[in-house]
């Protein structure tokens, strides 16, 4: 917070569908956590959230691109996926989320859901900061 | 700690142990899937998979591990795990994973626990 605004940091990624290059997306949401001042294990909750959200897009294709908003405000950090098939046509809704995805999801961050907006396949979470204990 | 993806597998009192070490992900699972598949396929009905090293494991590593588990109970064997890392037992907990698998907290225990 700064004189009484949210501070809000917004960071961009857009990568191709490659199951060796979605360790970015991980990469960059723990960067962002951290330098946000996230504490490890909440670093370390969102590095595996993202993962999942993006694998619940991907699924078994491998073309395309990601684009992936990163969102830090004090408290809380938003992620924001979304499939853009090759050529930018619109994609077809992947497959729901396998099970053990969204296990992972509910458990690991506050909010989480999918839809299609502009014609794509989109998916989103959202982990606030956990509580300090005493 | 190293995050880069390492297998290795050798054969401790007759059981077969594969060893993994790093980051296990969607790009990371297929020689694990692989290798699982291999020795499943050829007769062992029980493998040991140590987790010891690995510092990140993601759904596409469990679904791995669960077809193994699968294929080794379908044939009379088990998949034990060796893990003590918190995070990725955490993993195991949040899935339900952990009263599935038998889990060790050593190769010499989770091989014990099959010979």
């Amino acid at each position: 917070m700064v004189d009484g605004k949210t501070t809000t940091v917004s960071v961009d990624l857009s990568i191709p569908v490659q199951a060796d290059l979605v360790v970015l997306a991980r990469l960059t949401a723990a960067t962002v956590a951290g330098r946000a001042g996230f504490g490890v294990e909440d670093i370390e909750d969102l590095r595996l959230a993202v993962e999942e959200l993006c694998l619940s897009l991907v699924c078994s294709r491998e073309d395309g691109r990601l684009h992936l908003t990163y969102e830090c405000e004090d408290d809380s950090i938003t992620v924001d996926c979304s499939y853009e098939a090759a050529g930018g046509e619109s994609g077809t809704p992947g497959r729901d989320a396998d099970d053990l995805s969204l296990r992972i999801l509910d458990a690991l961050v506050d909010e989480h859901g999918r839809d299609v907006r502009d014609g794509r396949p989109s998916a989103w979470l959202c982990k606030r900061r956990a509580a300090a204990t005493a | 700690m190293d995050q880069a993806f390492h297998i290795a597998d050798e054969e401790i009192g007759g059981v077969p142990v594969v060893s993994a070490s790093g980051e296990i992900d969607v790009a990371t699972a297929p020689p694990l899937r692989d290798r699982l598949q291999a020795l499943t396929t050829s007769g062992r009905s029980t493998v040991v998979v140590d987790l010891l090293r690995v510092t990140f494991l993601d759904s596409t590593a469990l679904g791995v591990l669960v077809g193994a588990l699968k294929r080794c109970r379908e044939s009379g064997g088990d998949l034990p795990l060796v893990i003590t890392e918190p995070r990725i037992l955490k993993v195991f907990e949040i899935t339900g994973l952990t009263g599935v698998f038998p889990i060790h907290g050593s190769v010499e225990e989770a091989v014990g626990s099959v010979s």
